[in-house]
């Protein structure tokens, strides 16, 4: 994995991205929310940002065991 | 074909004399038996010296180690080797202390010599204002006995000449927090030695035994099914490091765990150079360790890849922040070249403090959470780890690492970054 695709901008070096967060997946308890993570070899929704770019907040869902991108939207926007 | 008995001087006089043959492996190949009192999941550092705690300490017999892949495989055999006690907080120093001391007479405990080597770990600060943080931390690791000192730019020059700490930098050294004990030891000696010794005192090291899932009834463990067949065990520790989190996907525990890599790299040899470990942290600059290895190379490491992953490659940026840096420190080592470059999976947690508690069951424990500072616990954790799942109690220097203390607020969060793994 050594670049992303930004909405706006493209195909992006990798350096200019910057992640944020991996989404809660375990509960809906604040508790679950902020601490609590299941593990999956396969797929990890995260929060990006592309901070040396346009700045834009994305939702990134990556297989964590190959680095393939499944897919890319805007946060907010509708799922391609 | 039964192992050498013992390592000693007069050891390698009997294998002179009795010619090739002497030497033997270090623990032989066992067959997968039925049923264990204890099985351990992970043939890494904590797993080996848990078991073998749990032979020498306990006395407990039937115990088996299961590997998925090989011995020293995962990050025991993937670490940078350093070894130190420099923490701020009473439950870190003192958990990181007892391991320190144990380090230093590991290779007489084991009867194999794991190199420990206290050549100081010298952390930088890199603006007067990391001073007070680091008189704060020095201070605090003082009352707890442990030794700290704070250097300023002449003391240090002394300490560590080749770093020529008034030299002009894009980022000036200001001063560091030296802890004289702290140093290295040899990785892939730790892991050889422990299993050598577990196998010893009758301990089944099981290679190529990947557990795919746990048998329970009524809210009890009653053994682990493996690619060699189902194994009854009265009670199962899960050492699985950089893998934990699938434990917790496998028991459908949710765990405050998620999987980063950490890359490491080291340079071709070169005549010593550097006495001692050189840690410099200052975000934005980067981060970098250096120390030069008995066999010559400069190891490097620096901050996690940023975002999770199970790949083990490093990415290519991360590895040019960490050069940076290190010559940023050093000049003088800019024009070698890098030989090998890895990545471990690390089971960082939400707060950067390890596991080491009950999970699920009454008689399945957890010990994990180890974030990059698992290979400096390894003697402690095994003895404590040990201690808890012989007797049920966790002594009272891992008590502060239950699970349950991200729901009760008790975080040991060092950093102080937030319930963000990649902050720790």
């Amino acid at each position: 994995m050594t670049r992303l695709t930004c909405p706006f901008c493209g195909l992006r070096a990798l350096e200019e991205f910057e992640f944020r967060k991996t989404l809660p997946n375990a509960g809906d308890s604040p508790f679950a929310r902020t601490y609590e993570r299941i593990d999956s070899l396969t797929e990890s929704a995260e929060h990006w940002q592309h901070v040396h770019g346009c700045r834009a907040w994305l939702e990134i869902r990556r297989n964590p065991s190959t680095g393939e991108v499944l897919c890319t939207r805007l946060l907010g926007g509708a799922l391609p | 074909m039964t192992p050498t008995p013992g390592y000693s001087a007069w050891a390698l006089l009997r294998a002179r004399l009795a010619g090739a043959g002497y030497w033997r492996p270090l623990w032989t190949g066992r067959r997968l038996q039925e049923a264990y009192e204890i099985v351990v999941v992970g043939a890494g550092g904590h797993g080996l010296a848990t078991a073998f705690h749990l032979a020498r300490d306990h006395g407990i017999k039937r115990i088996a180690v299961l590997e998925k892949r090989l011995v020293g495989y995962g990050n025991v055999g993937r670490n940078t080797t350093i070894v130190r006690s420099n923490y701020l907080y009473p439950e870190n120093h003192y958990f990181y202390e007892d391991a320190l001391r144990r380090w230093a007479t590991l290779s007489r405990d084991l009867n194999y010599n794991v190199m420990y080597s206290p050549r100081g770990v010298v952390d930088l600060a890199i603006s007067a204002d990391e001073f007070p943080a680091m008189a704060r931390r020095g201070n605090a690791m003082r009352l707890a006995g442990i030794d700290a000192e704070l250097m300023d730019l002449g003391a240090l020059e002394r300490y560590c000449p080749e770093l020529a700490p008034r030299r002009t930098r894009r980022f000036p050294i200001a001063g560091a927090l030296v802890q004289r004990r702290g140093g290295t030891v040899r990785h892939d000696a730790v892991a050889w030695g422990y299993a050598r010794a577990a196998a010893a005192l009758g301990v089944d090291i099981i290679e190529d035994c990947e557990v795919t899932g746990v048998r329970a009834a009524a809210g009890v463990a009653h053994g682990v099914e493996t690619t060699q067949g189902y194994v009854k065990a009265e009670r199962i520790l899960f050492a699985t490091a950089g893998h934990t989190g699938m434990v917790g996907t496998m028991l459908g525990v949710p765990l405050p765990i998620e999987t980063h890599l950490l890359q490491a790299m080291v340079t071709e040899p070169v005549k010593p150079l550097l006495n001692t470990v050189l840690i410099s942290v200052f975000p934005g600059h980067g981060e970098a360790y250096v120390l030069q290895s008995d066999r010559g190379g400069l190891v490097m490491g620096g901050h996690l890849d940023g975002f999770p992953s199970f790949t083990r490659e490093g990415r290519w940026d991360r590895m040019e922040d960490v050069v940076a840096a290190s010559v940023d420190l050093l000049p003088q080592i800019a024009g070698l070249r890098i030989v090998r470059q890895w990545a471990g999976t690390n089971d960082m947690t939400m707060d950067g403090c390890p596991i080491i508690d009950r999970l699920k069951y009454d008689n399945v424990f957890l010990n994990a959470g180890w974030c990059y500072g698992g290979f400096k616990s390894i003697p402690a954790s095994g003895a404590a780890c040990a201690a808890l799942v012989a007797t049920g109690n966790p002594p009272d220097l891992i008590v502060p690492f239950r699970l349950s203390r991200f729901e009760t607020g008790h975080l040991l969060d060092e950093r102080g970054g937030g319930p963000f793994p990649v902050r720790q």
